[in-house]
């Protein structure tokens, strides 16, 4: 098992596949301190005027700020503005 | 991303409020259901605002409902509620539809004709060349072909070096470069003389090819042979030439000017009036008495097409009149000011005439006074090429 997947990773870095696609981590874009484009997310944990909490595939992703605002959202992509204060990550323990 | 949201403004949105305890549930089964949200909100902690599209409303109303959310539409936006407010407003969509029709309907034809380019030929001759072509106001555009209607204008005129037709929504624009006449160019193996252009005082005499006719000092009147293409030998006999060199000679240039002492001059006043009329095709319909206040006046019109956009001509035209009055004076000059001013306005015609100025050599001003007028005769001396060929005819 371990050893296919490795192979797999060969190929897609070979085919120059980017990585937000072979791999389901997310990729967060910052523009400035008012603009975070999160691709690859699963669920809206919380959402609060003050407070996002988002989980991903590898973990939690917390945002914290003021007048935050979901400006477009779909189902493998959200852009977040508002004044970002802070960004923070809860990894989940692998077995 | 901003595709969809764009169609959505096309196909309409809502802005709505969910109120509950479990608004993120919401929001992920409509992410799992691929319920696009935009410009989502939290007001409060139970409170959300947020636009979604109204066929995936319809879906998240049945969503909210097992997340025990309450719905509420805030605002409807979009172009199918645009048209549902219109709606009973038939005669208006009626006249709209109609002068959309009007329009494009007239877009079909030409009602601009603008000419650039021209200096020496006149505007009204070119549009009289042009109408002979089928080019005028009110024709279809489809009618104008540009090539041939170039080729005619360049075969029919010869003083245009080059013509370009262009049509622009209801505007024909016409370029035009004109051409120098050229002097007829006389073959090196033909016979030629040199005659005089103008009339003047022969100054130097250079001939290069041919027998000079003229001395220095000679007064010629124009068409006189300057240098005969012709060359006698003693032994050679008669034998004709193609002649050639130069002919330097003093020119004048003569004007005179009059000027009484006692003139009336016009003077314009403050007082001004506007009207306006509007010109369809030949049709006019004036906004006022076409009677004027004022006793004299100078009258200015002006016509300005309408237009839609920078090129879309219209067959509307408002004509604007300015009634500008006028006062006249006595004035008495004396001798003195009306000599100065008659030489003034007499050197500026001359100067007109005279390409080069600085071959200007002498000038000479004469005076005839008299009791009711002063006469200025001012004539400039210029050292000139006199020259030209001209074919010997047999």
């Amino acid at each position: 098992m371990k050893r296919r997947k490795k192979k797999q990773n060969r190929i897609e870095e070979w085919l120059e596949i980017p990585k937000e696609i072979s791999t389901q981590k997310p990729k967060l874009t910052t523009m400035g301190f008012e603009e975070l484009f999160i691709e690859n997310y699963k669920a809206i944990l919380e959402y609060q005027d003050f407070y996002i909490r988002l989980s991903t595939h590898i973990g939690i992703i917390n945002i914290n700020g003021f007048s935050l605002k979901l400006k477009e959202m779909t189902n493998d992509d959200l852009l977040v503005t508002g004044k970002i204060e802070s960004i923070d990550f809860e990894k989940t323990v692998e077995e | 991303m901003y595709i969809q949201i764009l169609k959505n403004y096309l196909l309409g949105y809502v802005r709505v409020t969910i109120e509950g305890y479990f608004i993120e549930r919401l929001m992920n089964l409509c992410l799992k259901k691929g319920i696009l949200l935009w410009k989502s909100n939290r007001k409060k902690s139970t409170l959300l605002e947020t636009n979604v599209s109204i066929q995936d409303f319809k879906r998240m109303v049945k969503f909210a409902k097992q997340s025990k959310c309450k719905i509420k539409i805030k605002q409807k936006k979009g172009l199918p509620f645009l048209f549902h407010k219109y709606k009973k407003r038939k005669i208006f969509f009626f006249f709209l539809c109609l002068v959309v029709a009007g329009i494009v309907f007239l877009s079909n034809f030409v009602w601009n004709i603008e000419i650039t380019g021209n200096v020496k030929i006149a505007r009204e001759e070119i549009l009289e060349t042009l109408k002979q072509e089928g080019v005028n106001l009110g024709i279809p555009k489809s009618k104008i072909d540009t090539k041939t209607i170039i080729q005619k204008m360049r075969l029919d005129r010869d003083d245009l070096a080059w013509v370009g037709i262009e049509v622009k929504g209801t505007n024909v624009l016409v370029k035009i470069v004109e051409a120098d006449k050229k002097p007829e160019i006389i073959p090196e193996n033909e016979y030629c003389n040199i005659v005089a252009t103008k009339a003047g005082k022969i100054v130097k005499v250079n001939a290069l090819n041919g027998t000079p006719l003229v001395k220095e000092g000679d007064v010629i009147q124009q068409g006189t042979t300057l240098i005969g293409g012709w060359l006698e030998g003693k032994y050679t006999g008669l034998r004709y030439v193609h002649a050639n060199g130069q002919v330097t000679a003093k020119v004048w240039y003569t004007t005179t000017k009059k000027i009484p002492l006692k003139q009336e001059v016009a003077s314009k006043t403050q007082n001004k009036e506007t009207k306006y009329s509007v010109r369809i095709n030949n049709f006019t319909i004036n906004f006022y008495k076409t009677l004027s206040k004022f006793q004299k006046y100078d009258t200015i019109e002006e016509t300005k097409k309408w237009k839609l956009f920078s090129n879309l001509y219209l067959p509307i035209e408002i004509v604007q009149k300015t009634n500008q009055e006028i006062i006249e004076e006595q004035i008495t000059y004396t001798t003195e000011q009306a000599k100065q001013k008659a030489i003034e306005e007499a050197r500026k015609e001359l100067e007109e005439q005279i390409k080069d100025k600085e071959n200007i050599s002498n000038t000479y001003i004469n005076y005839q006074e008299t009791e009711e007028y002063v006469e200025a005769q001012v004539t400039y001396e210029i050292l000139e090429e006199i020259g030209t060929k001209e074919k010997i005819v047999f």
